[in-house]
């Protein structure tokens, strides 16, 4: 019964939006509440739907999509039907809510955090109230279009928020160009994901989820024109590289941190990132059903995925700036959902192609993985997010060598953080341990079972996994422990700033245990009914435990994270291992390659200044002097030589007038003679 | 009812009359003339969208001799009405918006209203001498917009914009005569000007008649569009005319040339059309990328704008160059999205050269802290304009890069489609980067504010422009959110045509 309404889920923000907007100036904290009812009504709302969807069924399949629609858009020639609607599956249920959570714990924050901003708090909570209706009305989409619209509303609510700080304010230039290249950056896979759309539309004749979701029609579509499909699926993930920040897209998403913390945590790590994640996952028929070259371009995506995680973890190893660790982080995890991803999907293809059940199993396996993590990442980075705004509020520095020792100031930032990291690291029994061991054992699996080349992602998947662990302690212990190193005064906590990062912080920890729960289940069932899936079936959440605790890589990997948690220790805390024998004091030539980044922002630069200001100024050139200089000169030569524009501007508009006129008779009567004397 | 297509006519130029008549102490009234007899003009125009429109036309016998008919033939049908009701709308917009001239505004108005008139009649007309004479027509007042109320070099861009566009409308004019002489002798002896007349006999055209005369009358159509390389007339104009002058010849004498092709080419030529469609298709993609280029390169802020809407109607010229349903459909909506989005540009920049002082975009900078809502509108424009899903140029941009795409998916140009992705970074590009650097960053300290350039501190923007422009930005997202409000008047035109 809440199902038939869940379209009001987006409405809720939107509407928020309109109120802040118009009347913001006047309300209490320039419409904070309001924006934190909107999202909180949603939130209840998303819960209500998913309790509907997950007891009822739709007409009694558990599982099954409960889509409902209306027109649109009419395509005249091809009868083509764009509709507007709403899609309900398990996928939609998981987004929805922990979206929405996300939301009112970091709208309730802002409260806090943005209470300094005067006249601006009006277009921060419109701005992000409307980035809400995107990310929800994102998820609820019933067909690519519409999901497509509320990606792109998305992403100017990136751009505007990323820039909240673009004027008015002393860093604005470096802040409006920070806006700029998120925008921009993405943009170049939006435009790959709209060509995607394109050929999907010919191809299916529709962009309805539930026309798309079909075995059958895929792989006739797989077998007549393959090539097509296959290029449709990898520009399709072209959006998602733009979107989810993945190689070699990724360098916005660091300088996307220019925008307020609060923003960084809710667009730029716990919602509009995972739209990329949910769409590679939305689109997986697409991949598994091409049976002619899925295989190959889901190897393709782990390959991306895995790449990004330890390409990104990367640089957070040896970065000063507080944000800028947690925005490496971001991609790196992104690359873990991605890699799950494609492995899970490369196992059920392959599974599909060789009729081997099992590794069907595997993949489903892997892909839920995936949401997994992406759940629980959701919920842990949003968190970490806060805490390291509650520092940068207590400080007023994002710079990790001006803090140290904050730990006795600020106790509950401290314990949250710490347990948000716990669950990144991977440290047993913490969210991230169960989500990130089913990550590295879907790649494992798809190394064994089909490509070694998920093996090597398995290995780097490893590395990555020391890495995180090291540098979130590092992040950690020189933040909280030692002595204080900054010159600023240091802020209390405030409640309103603290009480949700209590509450993140106990979903951060148990968030995990959704798979005892059935979290497997709805994702078999929504791959089984709603997807098109066959062969779908899913070990229960003890199952999968047990699985996990008697596979040896589960042990490597916690020694791995140990050992990155003890060697940041002994690094940051004890200081018994100086770093700078490890980089020579910042000198070294590896060390000097991850501070630039590997030289991506230059090369973007250099891509943009030469293929666009480059080639702009040419054709600016040639269009002032070769064609006008044309025009001019021809007009010139037609009206009898001498400086023209020097005359025009002397205004004989006459003598003009007169030429027009005649010209004009003469060639009425040439071409009366001509044809009246045809008849 | 078949008296308000006449009405819509006669309206505007009653009002021209009048105003053109309020010198002197009486010239500050003007502005409430011009905006009654453009609201009810807008207002005729919403009547007529809601009734049976496509039964309503007249014809009486004008000029009639042995060999030839001209009549007063008016019509109007899924092509015209999105055109006729964006005339009306832009026109009732730029009096609101000019509220405030204070330069001779009786003959500012006279110029609107006739300028209205010549539209109007364009949009209108269904006899191909009413046609060419309304063409011409709208010529006038905007040559006199541009010499009188315009920049420094106004004289300059008046004759240029005046020689380049009248030489093109000869070389029009010579095919229509072409055609309708030709429909005249396989009629039966007497040419008749009237669209009916020459649509029965278009079928007979011989082949090679039928390439040559499209070629006379499309190439009198792309420079009015303007298409790459006719189009240098285009940004000189707009760099001196005035805002409101900017906004009609932008916003609806540019859709005369896309309408022109629909109209008289694609109409009568089926043949000359399938053999020139590559050319259409190219020239659509030149002047899409050509004009995204050049943009970048600009630094004066309305030049810039000028060059985006060459870029914007290449995509006309590719949607109608496809000769699919799908791709004229959508290059018609598109004539009717850039008409309502380039009005907002052309306003905003208008504002920056009248309320800043100047409108080179070096010299800006931080804006949006001195001009809130000057900034506001800027970004909505320029957002509608680079395609922003949910506002209506993305549903028109998608529409027809679709129907390229549906072109070209099955032969070997399948490639050409990196042409419509190119196009859309290079748009987000120029207007990104423009926005950054004059509404963001530090505020500039190369303009004094306290004393401005025109006698006055820099201010942020009056009433009438806030709601000239939000009438704007209100129907560019209505439009966008509910494209088929849009598309339903045209479907059936777009379905009887190919």
């Amino acid at each position: 019964m809440f199902m038939e309404y869940a379209w009001l889920i987006p409405i809720l923000p939107i509407a928020c939006f309109v109120i802040v907007g118009l009347f913001g100036k006047k309300l209490h904290e320039g419409g904070g509440f309001v924006a934190i009812a909107g999202a909180a009504i949603a939130c209840i709302f998303s819960v209500l739907v998913a309790y509907d969807f997950i007891t009822n069924g739709v007409d009694g399949i558990f599982g099954a999509p409960f889509v409902t629609e209306m027109k649109w858009l009419v395509f005249p020639g091809s009868d083509f039907v764009i509709n507007f609607g709403v899609y309900i599956d398990g996928l939609t249920c998981i987004m929805l809510i922990f979206s929405s959570f996300i939301s009112t714990m970091i709208f309730v924050y802002s409260i806090g955090y943005m209470g300094d901003q005067g006249e601006k708090k009006p277009r921060y909570y419109g701005e992000v109230s409307l980035f809400l209706t995107g990310m929800l009305g994102l998820i609820v989409s019933s067909n690519f279009l519409q999901m497509f619209i509320f990606w792109e509303i998305m992403g100017l609510c990136s751009y505007l928020l990323i820039g909240f700080w673009s004027f008015d304010h002393p860093e604005a230039k470096q802040k409006s160009s920070a806006a700029k290249k998120a925008f921009l950056v993405t943009r170049a896979g939006d435009v790959c994901l709209m060509a995607g759309l394109f050929i999907v539309l010919y191809l299916f004749g529709s962009l309805d989820y539930a026309n798309i979701f079909n075995a059958v029609a895929i792989e006739a579509i797989a077998a007549t024109n393959p090539e097509l499909l296959t290029v449709a699926g990898l520009l399709i993930f072209g959006g998602v590289i733009g979107k989810s920040a993945q190689f070699p897209l990724h360098d916005w998403l660091p300088d996307a941190m220019a925008g307020p913390t609060t923003v960084s945590a809710l667009i730029h790590a716990a919602t509009m990132v995972k739209a990329g994640v949910y769409l590679t996952a939305r689109a997986m028929p697409l991949y598994v059903f091409n049976s002619v070259n899925g295989e190959a371009v889901l190897l393709f995506i782990g390959i991306i995925g895995g790449f990004t995680a330890i390409y990104a973890a990367s640089m957070a190893l040896n970065n000063f700036n507080i944000k800028k660790v947690l925005a490496y982080s971001t991609l790196s995890q992104l690359g873990y959902m991605i890699l799950a991803l494609g492995a899970g999907g490369f196992l059920m293809a392959h599974g599909y192609n060789t009729g081997e059940e099992h590794l069907v199993a595997l993949g489903v396996l892997g892909y839920m993985a995936g949401i997994f993590h992406m759940l629980n990442h959701a919920f842990f980075k949003g968190l970490l997010f806060l805490c390291s705004g509650a520092v940068i509020h207590a400080t007023g520095t994002e710079d990790m060598k001006q803090m140290g020792g904050l730990f006795s100031k600020l106790k509950v930032t401290a314990v949250t953080m710490l347990l948000g990291s716990l669950s990144i690291a991977g440290f047993p029994l913490f969210s991230g341990f169960w989500s990130k061991d089913l990550v590295l054992e879907a790649a494992l699996h798809a190394g064994t079972h089909g490509m070694t080349g998920f093996t090597v992602l398995f290995v780097m998947g490893m590395i990555t996994a020391f890495m995180t662990a090291f540098y979130m302690f590092r992040m950690w212990f020189m933040t909280f422990v030692g002595d204080y190193r900054g010159t600023e005064h240091v802020h209390h906590e405030s409640k309103i700033m603290s009480a949700p990062l209590v509450v993140l912080s106990i979903f951060a920890v148990i968030s995990g245990f959704v798979i005892f729960i059935g979290f497997g289940n709805l994702i078999a069932d929504m791959l089984q009914e709603s997807m098109g899936f066959f062969w779908i079936e899913i070990e229960s959440g003890m199952d999968i435990a047990i699985s996990i605790f008697t596979n040896i890589w589960t042990y490597v990997s916690i020694v791995l994270a140990l050992s990155g948690i003890g060697i940041a220790y002994l690094m940051y805390m004890k200081k018994s291992v100086d770093p700078a024998k490890f980089n020579k004091n910042g000198e070294s030539a590896y060390y000097k390659l991850l501070t630039k980044r590997y030289y991506f922002p230059e090369l973007y630069d250099q891509i943009s200044w030469k293929l666009g200001y480059g080639i702009a100024r040419i054709v600016d050139a040639f269009d002032r002097n070769v064609i006008d200089g044309t025009v001019n000169g021809l007009s010139g030569a037609v009206i009898g030589g001498g400086d023209v524009v020097s005359q025009m501007e002397t205004g004989h508009v006459r003598d003009y007038a007169t030429f027009v006129i005649a010209g004009v008779v003469v060639l009425i009567l040439v071409f009366a003679f001509i044809f009246i004397g045809g008849i | 009812m078949e008296f308000i297509l006449p009405l819509l006519l006669i309206l505007p130029f009653v009002g021209a009359i009048i105003t053109l008549f309020m010198g002197g102490e009486r010239a500050k009234y003007a502005k409430f003339t011009a905006l009654v007899f453009s609201v009810a003009t807008l207002a005729l125009a919403i009547v007529l969208m809601t009734m049976d429109y496509v039964t309503m036309g007249m014809s009486e016998v004008w000029i009639q001799t042995d060999f030839f008919v001209m009549n007063f033939a008016l019509a109007v049908d899924g092509l015209s009405i999105l055109m006729v009701f964006l005339t009306a709308l832009l026109v009732t917009v730029v009096v609101i918006f000019s509220f405030e001239e204070g330069d001779r505004p009786n003959y500012y108005h006279t110029l609107l209203l006739l300028m209205e008139l010549g539209l109007m009649g364009v949009y209108l007309s269904a006899d191909y001498f009413l046609f060419y004479i309304m063409w011409e027509i709208t010529l006038i007042p905007m040559y006199f917009m541009i010499s009188w109320y315009g920049g420094p070099r106004r004289h300059y861009s008046a004759i240029k914009f005046f020689i380049y566009t009248h030489i093109a409308s000869l070389v029009m004019l010579i095919g229509i005569f072409a055609m309708v002489f030709q429909a005249g002798i396989i009629n039966g002896g007497i040419a008749d000007f009237s669209f009916a007349a020459v649509a029965a006999a278009s079928p007979m055209f011989a082949e090679t008649f039928q390439v040559l005369v499209f070629g006379l009358l499309f190439f009198g159509f792309i420079v009015k569009m303007p298409v790459v390389p006719f189009h240098t007339w285009l940004p000189d104009a707009h760099v001196e005319a005035p805002t409101g002058g900017s906004v009609l010849l932008a916003g609806v004498m540019l859709k005369m040339g896309s309408y022109g092709i629909l109209r008289v080419c694609i109409e009568n030529f089926g043949y000359g059309a399938i053999q020139w469609q590559w050319v259409m298709i190219i020239l659509g993609i030149v002047s899409m990328i050509y004009g995204a280029y050049a943009c970048i390169a600009q630094k004066d802020l309305k030049k810039m704008v000028a060059y985006s809407s060459i870029s914007h109607m290449g995509m006309v010229l590719i949607g109608i160059g496809v000769l699919s349903q799908t791709g004229v459909e959508f290059a018609i909506f598109q004539m009717f999205a850039h008409g309502l989005i380039t009005a907002v540009l052309f306003m905003v920049c208008g504002l920056a050269g009248h309320n800043i002082g100047t409108r080179e975009i070096p010299l800006l900078g931080g804006m949006a802290k001195m001009m809130p809502k000057w900034a506001f509108f800027m970004m909505f424009g320029f957002m509608a304009s680079l395609g922003l899903p949910g506002l209506v140029g993305f549903v028109a941009e998608f529409g027809i890069l679709y129907a390229l795409w549906e072109f070209i998916a099955n032969t070997e140009y399948m490639w050409m489609i990196v042409f419509g992705m190119i196009s859309m970074m290079l748009t987000a590009g120029y207007y990104l980067w423009s926005m950054q650097r004059t509404l963001f960053g530090d505020l500039t300290d190369k303009i004094d504010f306290e004393t401005g350039v025109h006698g006055g501190p820099v201010h942020d923007i009056s009433k009438y422009e806030f709601l000239a422009m939000t009438i704007m930005i209100l129907l560019i997202a209505l439009f966008g959110i509910m494209p088929s409000l849009a598309t339903d008047f045209i479907m059936p035109y777009a379905v009887g045509l190919i």
